[in-house]
């Protein structure tokens, strides 16, 4: 029976392997295409080393480009030569198909790289060492890019009428209006949150009017600032990063160059000056619910009437460290919107970029802010304030 | 066996049909009433003024977009009333070259070819990166473009990275929303010829929607015309180029009008 090729298969079966006088004979039946791919390449595995093989396509079905590929791979893999298979019956719009496939053949099974590792991997160091330059040409371009801002600030200062008002109006009522919700919210309960916890340690001592003190200093000098300039760097910074970026994506920076305006004085002036302004106006309101949050759980926790509290407020809070945690605000706003708009304005060719930039644009800014209110800390030590 | 059957049934029925489709956009009718039926194996262009709704058609037929009114089948399946896992079936068998070729711009060409292969099949390894190479020919691209972004791509070699993604699954009809804009002469002529090419040679059914003259007039089988909300004129250049329509004389008289200018310096 298996040197007969007129028998026909059980159901199911997609070749037949028959020795016969002048070679192998493998008879192909039903339906050869890309969904089937896995089980014809394990029945194939049936083929072993021959010189003489002919392949039967009388009862072929249905062939696609997949099978013919299929087809010469397991050739390829039976270290048959394609070029001495003697191909019998094929229907002409299959044979079309082999024909198409066998041309290109050679250059296909060169191609064979593995998909997983379009880029190639690099060893732990070597990615060290190319971030570490990487890192430093960021740094070395961010320096560039601040000294740019600040020169196109200027400009912007001498001749006011370059100043793009209504942008810079837009873009005052996103960072700064539009901001107070949010910023509210969180510094309201940071301060019922401070308070609590100072509270649950100064009743031990009977000094339940001190967390006033702590409260009040902790949030105008340090909290407010950092918290406010976090929540907007993580708002503000990455919408500047993503707006700036597929603006550039969209070829529209180019085309504010190419009208003969400065993308500087433009895009962003407008939301340097925006942030400036508008960081340590959400500080100032941040600091106000921060300690009202605290006066709001003063009064059941630790029986601190309103009326006391803000009597110990007037007596506690020294305005110096009111306007130490207000004068940090608008620093914190320009490292974070000049950070924000050249991580924008620097996006590479992709839509990935956009989004890479964004993340690291919110990374940059708070860890900048951070730095910067640690050398603002020691600064102000040193001047005894 | 049952899929083999399917196949031989599906033979002279059509492989799209759209009937009687109606989209309103607000206020706006951009569709009325439209009708046509893709034979297989068959070129076929859909063309019309801007606004007159040609992509919105093609993104209704590929189930992006739920018409207002009407009914779309693909190779039988109607798009908008059949159960999810019979849509998701039909889908498989058909690709979608959009116009910017919208490729995952994380992902290397071959990638990006890699993708439908990998999540509906289950093409072995030492299979996928030949198989892979084969769609890139297919879409006339050496396979070494296949390490490439798609953001490192010329607009032509990303508009046939595109088609070979859209080949990856041997699909039996291929859509495509203006193939040729943005390509220089060349470029598009080198397309039209690879569209042609995998009509006959592969068989597939093809519909495009264009804007490009040249394509019309060299390869297309048949040319369906849009204009007000319905369809002006259906069937092959020769025959449209005759309707008595102002829209239509004045889209084939460009031609002439060029010819005539380059005649007269």
């Amino acid at each position: 029976m298996p040197g007969d090729p007129q028998t026909s298969p059980a159901p199911g079966r997609r070749l037949e392997l028959a020795a016969t006088a002048e070679g192998q004979v493998l008879t192909l039946y039903g339906d050869w295409r890309l969904h089937d791919i896995e089980s014809l390449w394990q029945a194939l595995s049936a083929i072993g080393p021959t010189a003489a093989l002919a392949i039967r396509a009388g009862e072929l079905t249905g062939f696609d480009s997949a099978g013919a590929l299929l087809l010469l791979r397991a050739l390829e893999r039976a270290g048959v030569p394609a070029a001495q298979v003697r191909w019998l019956d094929f229907a002409p719009e299959h044979a079309r198909i082999l024909d198409g496939v066998r041309r290109r053949y050679a250059e296909l099974a060169a191609a064979a790289t593995d998909l997983g590792a379009a880029r190639a991997g690099m060893s732990p160091l070597a990615t060290l060492g190319r971030h570490t330059v990487e890192v430093g040409a960021l740094l070395h371009g961010h320096l560039g890019f601040f000294g740019a801002a600040l020169a196109a600030l200027a400009e912007a200062f001498m001749h006011p009428r370059r100043l793009r008002v209504k942008e810079l109006a837009a873009q005052f009522e996103q960072v700064c209006l539009k901001a107070i919700p949010v910023v509210a919210l969180v510094t309201l309960l940071i301060g019922v949150t401070i308070a609590y916890l100072l509270g649950l340690q100064a009743e031990k001592y009977g000094a339940n009017i001190f967390v006033v003190d702590g409260v009040a200093i902790g949030m105008t000098r340090e909290f407010g600032p950092i918290i406010v300039a976090t929540i907007v760097a993580g708002r503000s910074g990455a919408a500047f990063t993503a707006q700036l970026g597929s603006m550039r994506l969209a070829e529209e920076i180019d085309a504010i160059r190419t009208l003969g305006l400065s993308p500087l004085q433009v895009l962003v002036v407008p939301r340097v000056l925006a942030l400036t302004v508008a960081l340590p106006l959400l500080v100032f309101v941040g600091d106000a619910l921060g300690i009202f949050g605290a006066m709001l759980v003063a009064d059941p926790l630790l029986g601190l009437t309103p009326a006391t509290f803000l009597e110990r407020l007037r007596d506690a809070l020294d305005l110096k460290h009111f306007w130490i945690g207000l004068a940090k605000a608008p620093v914190f706003a320009l490292f974070i919107a000049v950070i924000g708009c050249r991580m924008g304005m620097t996006v590479e060719r992709d839509t990935r970029a956009v989004g890479l930039a964004t993340t690291s644009t919110v990374v940059q800014s708070i860890v900048s802010v951070i730095l910067l209110d640690a050398g603002f800390a020691v600064l102000f030590q040193e001047l005894g304030l | 066996m049952q899929q083999r059957s399917g196949r031989v049934a599906e033979v002279g029925n059509p492989v799209v049909e759209v009937e009687r489709i109606v989209t309103r956009f607000g206020a706006q009718t951009v569709h009325d009433g439209i009708s046509f039926a893709l034979a297989r194996g068959t070129l076929t262009a859909l063309i019309g003024a801007s606004g007159t709704g040609k992509s919105v058609l093609l993104r209704e037929i590929i189930g992006l977009v739920r018409p207002d009114g009407g009914r779309i089948r693909v190779l039988g399946t109607d798009m908008w009333s059949a159960p999810a896992t019979a849509v998701a079936a039909v889908r498989r068998r058909f690709g979608m070259m959009f116009q910017d070729g919208a490729l995952f711009s994380s992902l290397s060409v071959a990638q990006n070819v890699a993708v439908p292969l990998i999540e509906h099949t289950r093409t072995p390894a030492e299979l996928l990166a030949p198989l892979v190479a084969l769609r890139l020919a297919q879409a006339g691209l050496a396979p070494a473009v296949g390490a490439k972004l798609p953001s490192e791509l010329s607009g032509g070699m990303r508009k046939r990275a595109a088609i070979a993604r859209a080949l990856a699954l041997e699909p039996e009809v291929l859509f495509l929303d203006e193939p040729t804009s943005g390509l220089d002469p060349a470029t598009a002529r080198a397309f039209d010829a690879l569209l042609r090419s995998l009509v006959d040679d592969l068989g597939i059914t093809v519909l495009l929607v264009t804007h490009d003259l040249d394509t019309l007039l060299t390869v297309v089988d048949r040319v369906i015309v849009l204009a007000e909300g319905a369809v002006r004129a259906d069937g092959s250049v020769t025959e449209v180029m005759r309707t008595d329509d102002a829209w239509i004389r004045a889209y084939f008289a460009i031609r002439t009008m060029a010819a005539d200018a380059v005649r007269a310096r």
